[in-house]
């Protein structure tokens, strides 16, 4: 039970599941520092990039080169829609959090209604197999689709740190995060930065889909939990801390891996929210595993 | 006839549902998704108990929303220790948790559903007798919840929505007064899932689902939120609204996710273009 060869596959398999949830965590997470909104519209999103490169790739017949980019497209539109034509009415009518909340949550299930009247409830994939080619490296099974996760995962949180540190326009994220008021006089956008952001979280979310489409079945409503997993890991990151939510997606990933060790595996899913509870009671403000000095 | 008449008890346990749901968002302003879950935890109790027990229906129906009460407590309790907005998250987790525990657990039947409920009443007047129980039941939750919100206790209640900091500094406990709102408003939730389970004999997790969370918020917010008889015309126009569809004799397939989309749109719509709902000229509370 507790063969090294064994703890490794599956801290493994963890680490490349975890992948795609890291990227949705990153965009949720990074949507609700500069916003300050929990954008449950995410998961409609989320439902937008799967369908619409599920559609280019087999009704259309489109390679994946023309599919991804497609799903770019149309989800960033579709997030720059929600953001100017929404969330940003909302923000001038000063709305309270309950109504952006009842916004995001009943446009995410608009979607998934309009999309499950179109393909149905089956669960789909984005390739005919979903079988990947794997490769034993030092006794661990490692799948192609492993690889290219753990790749893009890493690839997108070091292309998002070097522009939220190394640009202006990232430094902008920050400066609309940390006070909207006085970055506006500043002469900084807010509604720019919101902006920014939405499409950022865009290609975060088509990136995840990718991956989570080519590893295995999906159907509307999937992506309801999926924007759960990500709200439970930004809370456990702590708000406003998006490479520790990152992190905390992967911490979340493990322990359902590893659980199998000791419970059926039914009730892997229940421990996601057992994670929730103990990091609302717990931890409001995330887990410091490192205390700040100023 | 028997059509019309379960349509009648299905909206009298909407009524309930969505009149005690305004009670917790509407007057309290508690940001919660999961008053579907307090309707199961009643349903479940209410059905379990007839089904093991000997114990008279209406005692079960009062000990399911007992456990409701109980539950909305402690998630109350615990989450709102922190702050508001993490009652709403802690909710819906809630809400998926416990779902997630139904459909697991053997003796609540699983994915599959709790079915073989005694139905109590038999014959030709059951519906009749059902629809006089869930229709008076509806008009005294509509009364009881009337009468909470427009006496003293109501102008606490909305002082404390409106200024809790000004509410707070007068000496008054405003933890105390949210988790008292939250506990009769998912009381009257898990009424609603007892005769529900009484009526329908038949139960599953499918039902409680977050979209019944929308289904609800959307009865709430087209009647008009903070009002007493907002939730009451959302629930009846949006149960009967969809049987125009049901009409069109078209597919499951088809007619669920068509319904989804009315519910939704007429949310975004109301959202948008009539925040205050429409019995909510005033806008009783502002969205």
């Amino acid at each position: 039970m507790f063969d090294p060869v064994i703890l490794a596959q599956i801290l493994w398999t963890g680490i490349a599941t975890a992948s795609p949830f890291v990227l949705l965590t990153a965009g949720f997470a990074l949507t609700l520092k500069v916003t300050g909104l929990w954008n449950f519209a995410q998961a409609g999103l989320m439902a937008i990039a799967f369908y619409t490169m599920f559609f280019a790739l087999n009704a259309f017949g489109l390679p994946v080169v023309a599919a991804v980019p497609l799903g770019v497209v149309v989800t960033s539109a579709a997030a720059l829609v929600i953001e100017a034509y929404g969330l940003q009415v909302l923000r001038e009518r000063h709305s309270g959090n309950l109504t952006f909340f009842i916004f995001t949550l009943i446009l995410s299930e608009f979607i998934i209604y309009v999309l499950t009247l179109a393909f149905g409830t089956e669960p789909q994939t984005l390739f005919k197999s979903i079988l990947s080619p794997v490769s034993i490296i030092g006794d661990i099974a490692v799948s192609d689709w492993d690889k290219v996760a753990v790749a893009m995962a890493a690839t997108g949180l070091a292309l998002l740190w070097g522009f939220m540190h190394g640009t202006r326009e990232g430094q902008f994220l920050t400066a609309v995060a940390d006070n909207a008021p006085l970055a506006e006089l500043y002469g900084i956008s807010a509604i720019r930065a919101y902006r920014v952001t939405a499409v950022i979280a865009a290609l975060f979310i088509v990136a995840a889909m990718y991956l989570i489409g080519s590893h295995g079945g999906i159907v509307p409503n999937t992506p309801l939990e999926l924007v759960l997993t990500a709200v439970i890991a930004t809370l456990l990151g702590g708000i406003g801390r998006v490479f520790a939510a990152a992190a905390a997606a992967v911490f979340l990933a493990l322990i359902q891996s590893f659980s199998i060790l000791f419970i059926d595996s039914r009730w892997q899913n229940l421990l996601l929210y057992g994670f929730l509870f103990a990091a609302i009671l717990l931890f409001p403000r995330g887990v410091r595993l490192i205390a700040i000095r100023r | 006839m028997d059509y019309l008449l379960t349509l009648g008890v299905l909206i009298s346990i909407f009524v309930i549902l969505s009149t005690s749901y305004n009670l917790v968002i509407g007057y309290g302003g508690l940001s919660t998704v999961a008053h579907p879950i307090f309707f199961a935890i009643g349903a479940y109790t209410a059905g379990l108990l007839s089904i093991h027990t000997t114990i008279p229906p209406p005692v079960n129906v009062l000990i399911g929303a007992a456990a409701a009460m109980v539950a909305s407590v402690l998630l109350a309790a615990s989450s709102l220790r922190v702050s508001g907005d993490y009652l709403l998250i802690a909710s819906l987790g809630f809400q998926l948790g416990l779902l997630q525990l139904i459909k697991n657990l053997d003796f609540t039947g699983g994915p599959g559903g709790l079915g073989a409920i005694p139905g109590t009443f038999t014959g030709p007047l059951r519906a009749p007798i059902y629809l006089a129980i869930a229709g008076g039941l509806a008009i005294l939750t509509v009364l009881a919840i009337r009468s909470i919100v427009q006496g003293p206790y109501g102008r606490a209640i909305t002082a404390m929505r409106d200024e809790e900091l000004a509410f707070t500094a007068l000496g008054r406990n405003a933890m105390s007064l949210k988790i008292v709102i939250f506990a009769i408003g998912c009381g009257f939730a898990g009424i609603a899932g007892g005769v529900y389970a009484y009526y329908f004999q038949y139960i599953s997790p499918d039902q409680f689902e977050v979209l019944q969370s929308a289904a609800i918020l959307t009865m709430v917010v087209l009647g008009g939120m903070g009002t007493v008889y907002g939730p009451v015309v959302g629930a009846v126009l949006l149960l009967a609204i969809p049987q125009a569809i049901t009409f069109l004799n078209l597919p499951s397939s088809v007619m669920a996710p068509m319904q989804g989309i009315l519910f939704t749109l007429l949310v975004l719509l109301f959202l948008f273009l009539r925040p205050a709902g429409i019995l909510g000229g005033s806008a009783k509370v502002r969205l």
